[in-house]
């Protein structure tokens, strides 16, 4: 009898602790997930890639016969990027365009974006930006602010050349070839 | 409780690390480039300080019928060739200098640059520059890659050679053409 009462009262014990087990809980532990979409920025020539000027004159401003098509594409964080610019450069700026012995520098070879930042002819010799240009060989062609609006998108300009050999010293027949290079860098 | 707070502040850690990993700031895109190129036209040019030569008076039976010199300016800018010539040419031999009826043909007329020996208009074309009979090459520069951008200026003597000729009175005239070619 004794044994038949308290063995009852430890069934019953046995059962709570046991609800009681199914209720317990480890702690709350938290994974935090982060995915990064890559920064993006692009720059494509639509058109003009190859400039060719069949008669050059002395003492004269010549033009390249048409603009540059540049397509600027960019996907960018507006809390980690203040501006997209795009600049343009020489390698070597005292031999922009070469012909023999002859040296043409980019001090000669003039820029102009009407909707960047040179709207008149200006020469390519600035300095670099953000580490992108040469000393003196470098121009910059437009600098857009960043902010939630356009942190993805895109834009196209029309880049047009001039090569200014007022004053210079006459050149000898033949062909002066050189690369304009373009880049695009955030800051 | 110090293990938990030290996983606690490590997991902060490897979360906030890596957003500044990827700070945007001096990101470049690609390089395009634009091919240039100018050129430079071969030029060659001979230009005279004067359109006009002229003869007073003509003296019959004489060498000694010199017009007024002309100075003439060659300049070239060449990608080739080894020799720069300068032609001067009758169009007509025949008829060099015209006075109505009256001709004078070019092998009366004599030309030199600098103190050359005078020479009558009588030679052939040249590199399709003159006429049969009617020409003279009155220089013959030599060029080569480091002269091929150059000038030079030249006096050019012209006399009528009437040795043994009678001219009828009046005024004879015609035209010298001058013209550079490179070889």
């Amino acid at each position: 009898m004794r044994f038949g009462r308290y063995g009852i009262g430890l069934l019953a014990l046995s059962a709570v602790l046991a609800f009681r087990a199914r209720e317990l809980s480890a702690q709350a532990q938290i994974i935090s997930l982060a995915a990064t979409a890559p920064s993006t920025l692009t720059i494509t020539v639509t058109s003009g890639a190859t400039q060719t000027m069949a008669g050059v004159t002395d003492n004269a401003v010549n033009n390249f016969p048409a603009a540059v098509g540049i397509q600027t594409a960019w996907s960018v964080n507006p809390g980690q990027t203040n501006t997209v610019n795009l600049v343009a450069y020489f390698s070597i700026p005292a031999q922009a365009l070469v012909g023999g012995a002859t040296q043409i520098p980019s001090s000669r070879v003039l820029g102009r974006m009407l909707t960047g930042i040179p709207t008149t002819f200006t020469a390519i010799t600035q300095n670099g930006i953000g580490g992108v240009g040469t000393a003196g060989g470098s121009l910059s062609l437009f600098a857009v602010s960043i902010n939630g609006a356009n942190k993805i998108d895109t834009r196209t300009d029309n880049l047009d050349l001039q090569l200014n050999l007022v004053g210079f010293p006459a050149l000898p027949a033949g062909s002066f070839t050189g690369v304009l290079n373009l880049r695009a860098v955030t800051q | 409780m110090r293990s938990p707070l030290r996983k606690a502040i490590t997991a902060a850690a490897v979360l906030i690390l890596p957003s500044t990993a990827v700070a945007q700031i001096g990101l470049t895109s690609n390089v395009a480039t634009v091919a240039l190129t100018a050129t430079k036209n071969a030029t060659l040019s001979v230009t005279p300080n004067a359109s006009t030569a002229t003869l007073a008076s003509i003296t019959d039976g004489s060498n000694v019928n010199n017009f007024t010199p002309v100075s003439l300016t060659t300049s070239w800018n060449l990608t080739a060739g080894s020799s720069v010539r300068l032609i001067g040419w009758f169009a007509t031999p025949a008829q060099a200098l015209v006075n109505g009826a009256g001709f004078i043909p070019s092998s009366k007329v004599e030309g030199r640059v600098g103190a050359t020996a005078y020479a009558p208009f009588t030679g052939a074309a040249l590199g399709g520059v003159g006429v049969a009979g009617g020409s003279l090459q009155l220089f013959s520069q030599a060029v080569a890659a480091g002269s091929y951008f150059g000038t030079r200026n030249d006096q050019l003597d012209l006399r009528l050679d009437l040795t043994g000729t009678t001219t009828l009175a009046g005024n004879y005239l015609g035209t010298l053409n001058l013209q550079a070619i490179v070889q």
